[in-house]
């Protein structure tokens, strides 16, 4: 495989690789014939996402370049952190990077990111493949009786209710509403935790069909990692879902490039809404067993990616201070004003170095370190005779 | 303590004052990563000087024209050991925002760092510290008169802070490949399983300048080069030097407003193949 | 026991999001004591046992609520008292900025929670939509409730109008990465110093022309080994040492819009520092003076 994709493109792929990697920390890579499709799966399997970039986002694509079997494409599996690693600051890329290129070095086995940037800058990351396998989910998309399509300020607005502490949010539909809460298991000591609830009305989003009234309940660490995606390309949200326990799909896509999926497992909630009258009877609802997941459990997650996250923060505040100046027009102007120390005249690409000072520091046991010190040349007392003396 | 700088100071070992002290205390906090420095006031201008091991070699120039009053004697040695962390924080006592005027003082041998700030937009307060010192270490001597420059190297700061940034921090070493064949500049760095390249051609337009005669390829530990990024993040400037014995010497110039000039550099010792 | 409070105007809401988030971060927990005219956050040293408040605000509600209703357990006992975790309060409070109303009232849940209701408008302004936080409460019992009486303080020595807070606060943070102790000095002539001395460093930032508005020397010295400035009066000059942390917390409250913060001192005894707004708000902060 090999590919090449323009500037303005690379911030978007570069975005993507960030909300995969808020997911899963292995990223799968297949060529098509048309397309090229990015993976993830996260470690309790309870998320999983898929990016489909057309041949039309590329500037030049070749999905089985170095193979001899023409129906072949790619299919490997690569470490999402070698992946982030090429993709570190998606914001400054987007000024700095002239193009990217991607192929395979059959031969040694490695991912080849080429990323040709602004000044003549060439970086180039060599990615060791892990496997060579594909892997693919099944979900249903389009024959789901719910659907809404959302600005996503609509819903990032709303998560921003929640507290970072919250694991997991329950998406009530109605036809006449949509209520999102913080979900509470049987589990949770309620004298510690706040449950916050949003209702937003139908009017608010592009569309809303509800055919059939349902509750979901799915994490929102992966959900503000799609956000977050959705938000920095500014693109609406869909969300298509049927009953509780079937998977929710989230769809972010701009209608012609790409097209990203993110399959969120759903799990019913034990406890009713805090609008419900029925309060007496949450005592009972408390000590039913919990409700049997179908399609993979709600679990807590690993750690691992949200350190991630982390480390990239810090490097992305680092390279956004950075403006590089565009030309060199300050040199002529310092070869006026550089400082002159000594009176010989310097080219402006010298700095001489700094002046040191003339007295040298007095050791305290310099001299019993000069390898002519003998102990006879001290004159006077000799307070203490060496302890060691032969 | 009321201060004017020729009340009585004149036998001073080391009297100075600044309008304002935020430049000098910007480019004291980009070479604190330890917690004491060796404070030499000589007569060309004051140097703070602070070493990692037997490594890495940080030292903080400001040329006396910095300074609206600079005395030293020249009959005394004004040198010894001061906590840096203790300074920088006295000198940004009014918060980084705003600037304020520096007056500094050193009796005689053994006395404390005396500081007086005054802050521009409050006229009603004031600020003294009194700063122990002590008796200076002695640095490394690392400079070699006997080695020769292989390769030298002018970039803009900000540029070279980008390239910086975006190397993985979690790598332990940095190869820096130098040649007078294209790419001329190559930084690489090694993960776990992975390798990544940075090539910087002479006819970049982030090279100021570039002179290599032969090809060298030196290595050094990420973690020292990446000492230097705080200083790169205030200056204008950068030359990299690199000595026929490995060390790599760094000079960085920061411009002020009034075109006066401060600097800092930092010498760096290689990483050798056993 | 019922309690139902709205607030609707912009300007009261923010002040009111200040407040709670200035408490939140001067202590974990707190009491909110609602009464029929005003609202009291207590907060009391964390110790085991009774002991007196080091917080107490008060927020005289008619300026802040458009309604407010109180029910109390009996005639005897008309206010109501609530344990609550400051932090949770203040995170709920945080959208109150940009909200159209706030309601708040006491509900029974699966615990009792203090339920607030707050309208935001969205991003079509035409439209709003509802947030409801239950946040867990323990209701205190009026047996407990002597603890939390405004404390009594002996009679400062010297009261002095603070400069800026912001501008001290600054200082002060500066301060407490050097030394974890911190004297606050003051004089009948105006000035204040903020000192700390340690094997490395003394630093002393001084304030002069400050409005003194009480002083009840002459201090008596005599057991003290107190450094006097030249020229200085002693006998008209307090101290007293403090944790430079607590006091640096105290002092993000210059995010509450205020007219002016009173410093009253008793000699090496106790800092106590009293902030007030223009709709009467009053945050006092008492911090005991460490004695060797």
């Amino acid at each position: 495989m090999k590919c090449h994709i323009p500037g303005p493109n690379v911030k978007v792929l570069g975005r993507t690789i960030h909300a995969l990697a808020r997911l899963g920390d292995e990223l799968y890579l297949e060529s098509l014939s048309d397309c090229i499709l990015l993976r993830t799966l996260n470690a309790a399997e309870s998320a999983y996402a898929m990016v489909k970039f057309n041949k039309n986002f590329f500037s030049y694509f070749n999905y089985n370049y170095y193979c001899t079997d023409d129906k072949e494409g790619l299919k490997c599996k690569i470490s999402m952190k070698s992946a982030l690693n090429t993709f570190k600051s998606p914001t400054h890329m987007d000024k700095q990077v002239e193009n990217l290129e991607i192929k395979l070095d059959a031969d040694s086995c490695k991912l080849i990111f080429v990323v040709k940037c602004k000044h003549g800058i060439v970086k180039t990351h060599f990615v060791s493949i892990l496997d060579c396998k594909a892997m693919q989910a099944v979900y249903t998309k389009d024959l789901v009786p719910n659907r809404i399509t959302s600005p996503h300020k609509i819903l990032s607005e709303a998560i921003g209710n929640f507290q970072n502490s919250d694991d997991q949010l329950t998406i009530e539909a109605f036809s006449n509403s949509l209520i999102i809460r913080n979900y509470i298991d049987s589990k949770t000591d309620l004298t510690k935790v706040i449950r916050t609830q949003i209702s937003i009305k139908p009017i608010e989003f592009d569309s809303y069909i509800i055919g059939e009234e349902t509750t979901i309940t799915f994490t929102l660490k992966e959900f503000r990692a799609l956000l977050a995606f959705a938000e920095a390309l500014s693109l609406p949200i869909q969300l298509h879902f049927e009953v509780t326990g079937k998977p929710a799909v989230f769809i972010v896509h701009n209608g012609s490039t790409f097209e990203a999926h993110f399959v969120l497992a759903t799990s019913k909630p034990d406890i009713p809404t805090q609008e419900t009258p029925t309060q007496n009877n949450s005592m009972i609802d408390r000590k039913r067993k919990e409700v049997d997941n179908t399609q993979g459990t709600v679990r807590k997650k690993a750690h691992l990616s949200i350190d991630l996250s982390k480390c990239l923060d810090e490097d992305s505040h680092l390279f956004n201070f950075i403006d590089i100046p565009e030309d060199g027009t300050e040199v002529e102007k310092e070869n006026q004003t550089q400082k002159v120390w000594h009176t010989s005249k310097i080219d402006c690409d010298n700095i001489p170095p700094s002046p040191t000072s003339k007295m040298k520091l007095k050791t305290i046991f310099k001299r019993c370190f000069e390898s002519t010190f003998d102990v006879r040349s001290i004159q006077g007392n000799v307070l203490a005779e060496n302890s060691d003396s032969e | 303590m009321k201060a004017r700088m020729d009340d009585g100071t004149s036998q001073y070992y080391f009297t100075a004052s600044m309008d304002s002290g935020k430049t000098l205390c910007s480019l004291l906090k980009a070479i604190q990563f330890q917690e004491s420095a060796v404070f030499c006031a000589m007569q060309e201008g004051l140097k703070l000087t602070v070493e990692e091991g037997k490594c890495v070699q940080a030292s903080a120039y400001v040329p006396s024209d910095n300074f609206t009053e600079y005395h030293v004697r020249d009959d005394v040695d004004v040198i010894f050991k001061i906590s840096i962390a203790v300074l920088t924080e006295c000198l940004n006592i009014f918060g980084s925002a705003e600037e304020s005027s520096l007056k500094m003082y050193y009796r005689c041998e053994g006395s404390p760092l005396l500081l007086v700030l005054q802050p521009q937009s409050f006229s009603n307060v004031m600020t003294d510290c009194e700063i122990a010192t002590q008796t200076a270490d002695s640095l490394l001597e690392l400079r070699d008169e006997d080695t020769s420059e292989v390769a030298k190297l002018v970039l803009k700061a900000p540029a070279f802070l980008g390239l910086l940034a975006d190397l993985e921090k979690s790598c332990d070493v940095m190869e820096m490949h130098l040649s007078p064949e294209h790419p001329n500049v190559s930084i690489v760095t090694y993960g776990m399983q992975d390798r990544s390249c940075i090539d910087m051609p002479k006819s970049s337009d982030m090279v100021q300048s570039f002179s290599c005669e032969e090809a060298v390829t030196l290595k050094y530990q990420l973690q020292h080069i990446r000492l230097i990024m705080k200083a790169l993040a205030v200056s204008s400037k950068v030359v990299l030097r690199c000595s026929s014995n490995g060390l790599l010497l760094l000079q960085l110039k920061l411009e002020k407003e009034d075109q006066r000039q401060m600097f800092s550099e930092f010498y760096i010792v290689p990483l050798l193949d056993d | 026991m019922k309690f139902r409070a709205v607030m609707m105007d912009s300007s009261p809401m923010r002040e009111f999001a200040n407040i709670v988030s200035t408490i939140s971060k001067l202590s974990k927990e707190c009491i909110l004591r609602l009464s029929s005219d005003q609202l009291y956050f207590i907060v009391s040293e964390e110790n085991n046992g009774p002991a007196p408040p080091i917080l107490w605000c008060e927020v005289p509600q008619a300026l802040f609520f458009s309604e407010y209703q109180i029910v109390g357990v009996d005639d005897e006992h008309k206010d109501i008292y609530l344990g609550i975790i400051s932090a949770n309060l203040s995170k709920s409070l945080v959208t109150l900025k940009t909200a159209k109303s706030l309601k708040m009232k006491l509900t029974k849940k699966q615990c009792p929670c203090l339920t607030l209701e707050i309208d935001l408008p969205s991003i079509t302004m035409q439209q709003s939509r509802l947030v409801t936080h239950d946040v867990p409460v323990i209701v205190i019992p009026r047996k407990l409730w002597t603890e939390f009486h405004e404390p009594r303080v002996p009679r400062p020595d010297i009261s002095i109008e603070l400069p800026s807070l912001k501008q001290l606060r600054t200082t002060i943070d500066r301060m407490k990465t050097m030394s974890p102790e911190v004297v606050l000095r003051a004089s009948a002539e105006g000035r204040l110093t903020l000192q700390i001395k340690t094997d490395l460093a003394k630093v002393s930032t001084r304030f002069r022309d400050l409005r003194v508005e009480a002083f009840e020397g002459p201090i008596d010295h005599s057991d003290s080994e107190s450094e006097s400035q030249i020229n200085e009066d002693v006998s008209r000059v307090c101290y007293c040492r403090v944790d430079a942390k607590k006091f640096s917390m105290f002092l993000s409250a210059d995010n509450i819009s205020h007219n002016r913060t009173i410093c009253s001192i008793v000699h090496k005894k106790l800092v106590t520092l009293c902030l007030q707004t223009e709709e009467n708000v009053k945050l006092q902060c008492f911090i005991t003076g460490i004695v060797y």
